[in-house]
């Protein structure tokens, strides 16, 4: 009933020597206790008030014991508010760290420095109504100057407007130095560790780093540019980049047009890391990510973001004395921003582009296996640009994508499979007098059928973006008779395991997909777009669909 | 057959429409019938309680739109009531378990009385808290229009639920009015206590005020020389012979140059060039009035130092904000209690927790002589200099002589006297140019929360936590009055500019406005929900601020008595208060470490052109917070040319 419970009176009867009180005396004194307790508190507080304070202090309570004439107890003053702890296991009780303190410790130890003495110190806290931005006063903005406590400096108080005038100094605090001179070192050093994933996972947490972002991509650009040929390094820049872009709390953008550059030097250099040994494709992939996902976000604030970014990528895709390499970065850069980039960039030069890229596929035109593998590389992901951006298109359609009876199907393998011959591959640019008639039979059957079910759309037509790439991967390395096999197409594996005699049709299948993208661009230059887009929408379809067939 | 007669009355009372006649015979029915069974009653008593107010509130809570919040103002005294009717009966258990349950729809309006009340456990609490004895020894009286009443009267009949009714009936007076339920905001003075605040209040309210400021003060004189001056351009030398002509015909033109003293003074002010003022921040000229006390005449020399402050006044307005000059006091180790700053600002005063004052000459700490620091200063600096010199290497003088917490300072008009008041119930003067304790005045039984000194110097009074302010004179160890009235501590006090008039905050949440010659209350101002911090009282004496606990600065017309308009200004404590010289800002301050400027002059517009209405529609508009670096503001004060000062102690916490 009472916050005072009669055990407690029970225990401080028995600590004053009232070994036996009866329960009916606790039950009693117990709400009184509580009532005397609230009394006391009242009178303290108003004592707390009065001494200015928003805290009560263990002096508060001997100040209102005093003015009830009680005796103060003795031995709980202390200048600054008590701490308390909370008793582990219990919800609202707690206690005082109340050290015992040795005698002879307190003698021996040396005296304490004397506390310093209280002192005024004046400054203008605003002028005709203006805060002058001084130490004295708070900072405005989010930006906390190292807070060294104590105003002490008597010079600083004449600061005058004048002191205005001047431009804020922008102090790093400590903590901050340190926090950034870390993650130097391991982006530098350690990038391999899991301190790198935390950090990595602070910097696109923590609130406070504003400070920072400057020297990060001051940090970024000069490592970028000097550790070019390293790829760890550079991988570790690529990721803190991508979690500084990701942290809530950070406002990028006016650092952006310093970030920029080294991530798409990232994306299209030359050379990036050793050529042989490493991995750069997926450096460039990740660039790419990236790149995207900051027109994604910023594309809106700035408007010639993208504009710029993509001129200087089609740029980088369009000069034929730019490396195979750069190529890649660009058409990966160009087909992560989009289908609608894509579409509008690189199909139309697709063409052209393939005459040249062409040869260096070809065994026997292109002698160094190096350059053929980039090639092919190229073409790969040439050909994921295009898939998804038919894919894209496609989706658009959604009651296009109708499913071809078993027949027309079938009849289709049959072009296709007659076709085969005359799609080889090497003449396959060139063939476009070749291309109206295949492409009347693929629109055949489009007005014939019409109820495949919208959803599978999506799977097969995926299927179609990434199959064909597995498939010229292995081919290349069957044309190759030293495949190093260092191109992963595990995947391929495990879904087209179906014999050796398939493999060649569906070698055939992808050119014949390929074919439909050239006519995707003659379509787009010569038909209106969109009975072009039936056309190319149906070949790249109904050939996975064939290939579903053949498994 | 005694069943059916009765029925039969109550038919007939409710075709004639005598519900309280109803209502007393039930009741009486029940006390007849209760008395006959009172042993059964005892027990199932809590449950009625509980169930009968369970239902009272959800009733009142869906009860219609526009009558509800009058019925709401039932349940909180009928909350009380019923409580304290469980613990006079004994039912410690229930009576807990009930105020637990219902005690957060008042939170809201009433925590702090609730917070006391919470604590009462026994019937002998009930007699010995002061609160609860005000309770149960008064009645409540709530305003309800009409249909609130019949409705509630309804209710009260239909459920039968005798606990209620007897609860209402025993303790609440209802003052029922014909038509439209009022506005909600008038809550806080639909429900009051009979006899204790609000009747009194009204009562004291219609005394009347003289607001006005004294005739043939200085700033008055200050006026007539500048008209003088303007007429005749004479310089600055003949001005003193000028003002001494003007004295003595002061009485005849007083009223006749009152407007045209204006116009000159603008145009004086245009020509000195500190500030543009429009022309309609300027409030009409206040009335003048005799002073009631025999006021001491300044020395020549001090005038001519005011004199030259109020020609270099700035003019503060809504546009024109002031300079905030800010003494932060370090390394205080939580030790000061409450510091003052002088008119010109060249001395500042704390008070301390182990019984010190300190008093800080800004001028010898290096500081070069700020704009408003007056010749007369330097005068008193000498003499400090030398005296002081054993100390020289401590920056401030040190005044010991209390034995206890010493909780407020106060400067006189020209910084030679510091008053300091302690725990120990004590007030003490010192001399700042003897640097040493002159007079120790002995009255109050207990500690002086704090003592002020008047505007014109000579008197001062103080507010202890004997429930009594005091007025003194320096030159006498006795009071002069006591002013006795308020239920709780005497918090902090200030004088009218007038000097007729003290006003005090207090911990029962009123402020008090006392006549010093008579030594009785004049005006009761009812509103604050927590204890009283500061007080501030505007310049031509018409309006006071009062800043709480809990944050809240409420602005008072003093001739009304009402409130203009209550804002919750601040997230804690305000500490401290001050109008600018012509009164148009408001500045305060508080424990959250922010300095706001407030805009006084559209509110006492709109007051004026809503007088008639008399709702507390406008609002204080807030010109600027000031933020300071995690230290409270403690004091605030306007230097005589609308410099503004601020001092604060830094806390180490944050």
């Amino acid at each position: 009933m009472s916050i005072v419970p009669k055990e407690t009176i029970e225990v401080i009867a028995q600590s004053i020597g009232i070994p036996n009180l009866s329960p009916d005396v606790a039950l009693a004194l117990a709400p009184d206790v509580e009532y005397r307790l609230r009394e006391i508190t009242q009178e303290a507080i108003k004592c707390m008030r009065h001494s200015k304070r928003t805290v009560l202090t263990a002096d508060d309570v001997d100040s209102a014991l005093n003015l009830r004439n009680i005796e103060p107890i003795y031995g709980f003053a202390s200048s600054d508010p008590l701490k308390f702890k909370r008793a582990i296991g219990h919800k609202d009780l707690f206690y005082l760290d109340d050290r015992e303190v040795d005698f002879k410790e307190v003698i021996d130890a040396p005296l304490p420095k004397a506390p310093l003495d209280t002192a005024v110190v004046t400054h203008w806290l605003a002028i005709e109504g203006v805060q002058p931005a001084i130490p004295e006063n708070p900072p405005i903005e989010a930006i906390v100057a190292p807070p060294d406590g104590k105003k002490m400096d008597h010079g600083k108080d004449d600061s005058l407007p004048i002191d205005l005038k001047l431009p804020i100094k922008h102090v790093l605090s400590r903590e901050l130095q340190m926090y950034f001179d870390k993650i130097g070192e391991l982006i530098l050093g350690r990038a391999d560790t899991p301190l790198f994933k935390d950090a990595l996972l602070s910097l696109a947490k923590d609130s406070g780093l504003h400070p920072l972002v400057p020297y990060f991509s001051y940090f970024i650009a000069d490592e970028v540019s000097r550790n070019l040929n390293n790829l760890p390094i550079l991988f570790a820049l690529m990721r803190v980049v991508k979690s500084l872009l990701s942290n809530p709390h950070i406002h990028i953008e006016p650092y952006l047009h310093q970030m920029m550059p080294s991530i798409i030097t990232c994306l299209v250099a030359k050379r990036v890391g050793h050529q042989i040994s490493d991995n750069h494709w997926a450096i460039r992939d990740f660039a790419s990510k990236i790149v995207a996902s900051i027109c994604r976000r910023y594309g809106h604030v700035y408007h010639n973001l993208q504009s710029r970014l993509t001129k200087t990528l089609i740029h980088a895709f369009l000069d034929p004395s730019k490396a195979l390499t750069q190529h890649y970065g660009a058409i990966q850069g160009l087909s992560a921003l989009g289908p609608s980039v894509v579409r509008l960039l690189i199909l139309p030069n697709l063409e052209t582009y393939m005459q040249l890229l062409d040869p260096e596929m070809q065994l026997d035109k292109q002698k160094n296996e190096l350059k053929r593998k980039e090639a092919w590389r190229v073409y790969g992901s040439l050909l994921l640009a295009g898939g998804s951006c038919l894919y894209d298109r496609l989706r658009l359609f959604p009651g296009l994508l109708s499913p071809p009876d078993i027949l027309p199907w079938k009849t289709n393998k049959k072009i296709a499979l007659t076709n085969l011959p005359n799609n080889k591959r090497k003449a396959s640019s060139r063939l476009t007098a070749h291309q109206p008639p295949t492409k009347k039979l693929a629109v055949d059957p489009t007005g014939t059928n019409s109820q495949f079910p919208s959803t599978d759309g999506p799977a097969t037509s995926s299927s179609s973006g990434s199959n064909p790439n597995h498939h010229h991967s292995h081919n290349s390395s069957n044309n190759n008779s030293s495949s190093t096999g260092n191109i992963t197409n595990a995947n391929a594996n495990i879904n087209n395991v179906s014999g050796s005699g398939a493999h060649g049709q569906r070698v055939a299948v992808s050119n014949v997909l390929r074919q439909a993208w050239k006519e995707d661009l003659d379509a787009g230059h010569l038909l209106s777009s969109l009975h072009g887009l039936f056309g190319e929408g149906i070949f790249s379809f109904i050939q996975p669909a064939e290939m579903h067939c053949f498994i | 057959m005694e069943e059916e007669v009765e029925k039969a009355v109550f038919a007939y009372l409710r075709k004639k429409g005598f519900r309280l006649t109803e209502i007393a015979l039930q009741e009486e029915q029940t006390r007849l019938s209760s008395d006959a069974s009172s042993l059964s009653r005892s027990e199932s008593d809590a449950a009625k309680y509980y169930d009968g107010y369970g239902k009272l509130r959800s009733w009142a809570y869906n009860s219609l739109d526009s009558y509800r919040h009058e019925l709401l103002r039932v349940l909180y005294p009928v909350f009380i009531h019923c409580f304290m009717d469980l613990v006079a009966q004994g039912h410690m258990q229930e009576a807990r378990t009930f105020f637990q349950t219902f005690r957060e729809d008042h939170e809201m309006m009433h925590l702090r009385d609730l917070q006391t009340l919470e604590g009462i456990l026994s019937p002998s609490h009930l007699e010995e808290m002061e609160l609860a004895r005000l309770w149960r020894q008064n009645k409540v009286k709530i305003r309800l229009c009409q249909y609130s009443y019949e409705l509630l009267v309804q209710y009260l009949h239909k459920t039968q639920s005798l606990a209620m009714l007897g609860v209402i009936n025993e303790h609440i007076n209802f003052e029922v009015y014909p038509g439209q339920p009022a506005s909600m905001s008038d809550d806080s003075e639909a429900v009051s206590l009979i006899g204790t605040s609000q009747d009194l209040a009204r009562e004291i309210n219609q005394k009347e005020l003289h607001w006005g400021l004294l005739e043939d003060s200085v700033e008055e004189r200050m006026e007539k020389t500048l008209s003088e001056s303007d007429k005749t351009e004479v310089d600055g030398n003949k001005e003193a012979d000028t003002e001494d002509n003007n004295k003595k015909k002061t009485d005849g033109n007083k009223h006749s140059t009152a407007v045209n003293n204006k116009k000159k003074k603008d145009k004086v002010v245009g020509a000195t060039g500190k500030t543009i003022r429009s022309e309609s921040s300027m409030v009409s000229v206040p009335p003048r009035v005799k002073p009631e006390l025999t006021l001491p005449q300044f020395p020549p020399e001090v005038e001519q130092s005011i004199l030259e402050d109020l020609r270099n006044r700035v003019q503060l307005n809504s546009l024109a904000l002031p300079s905030v000059s800010f003494y932060t006091f370090l390394n205080t180790h939580n030790g000061l209690n409450c510091s003052t700053i002088s008119h010109d600002g060249s001395l500042v005063a704390g008070g301390f927790s182990d019984s010190s004052v300190k008093i800080w000459d800004m001028a010898k700490i290096g500081q070069p002589g700020r704009a408003s620091n007056p010749q007369g200063e330097n005068g008193s600096m000498q003499g400090m200099h030398s005296l002081a010199s054993d100390e020289a290497k401590r920056p401030y003088s040190l005044l010991q002589g209390h034995s206890g917490p010493v909780y407020s300072v106060s400067f006189s008009p020209f910084a030679d006297f510091l008053l300091s008041s302690s725990s120990d119930n004590t007030i003490r003067l010192w001399s700042t140019r003897l640097n040493a304790n002159l007079v120790s005045y002995k009255g109050h039984n207990f500690p002086v929360w704090d003592a002020q000194f008047s505007p014109m110097g000579h008197y001062f009074a103080t507010a202890s936590h004997d429930r009594t302010a005091r007025l003194w004179s320096v030159e006498r160890i006795q009071p002069l009055r006591v002013m006795a009235g308020h239920l709780s501590d005497v918090d902090c006090v200030q004088w009218h500019p007038n000097c007729n008039y003290i006003a005090t905050g207090s911990s029962d949440k009123t402020v008090r406005l006392w006549d010093v010659q008579t030594g009785n209350c004049a005006r009761l101002f009812i509103g604050h929900r927590s204890m009283v911090l500061s007080l501030a009282i505007s310049p031509d004496g018409r309006f006071m601020a009062s800043g709480d606990e809990d944050g809240t600065i409420m602005l008072w017309d003093l001739s009304t008595g009402r409130s203009v308009s209550p804002i919750i200004g601040h997230s804690s404590c305000v500490w401290t208060l001050a109008f600018s010289c012509e009164g148009t800002l408001l500045a305060s301050g508080s424990a959250d470490c922010m300095v706001k400027l407030w805009d006084i002059t559209s509110s006492m517009k709109a007051l004026k052109t809503d007088d008639s209405k008399s709702g507390p529609a406008s609002r204080l508009r807030l010109l600027k917070a000031l933020p300071t670096k995690s230290t409270p503001v403690y004091t605030l004060r306007f230097s005589r040319r609308n410099l503004l000062f601020a001092a604060g102690a830094l806390s180490a916490g944050s």
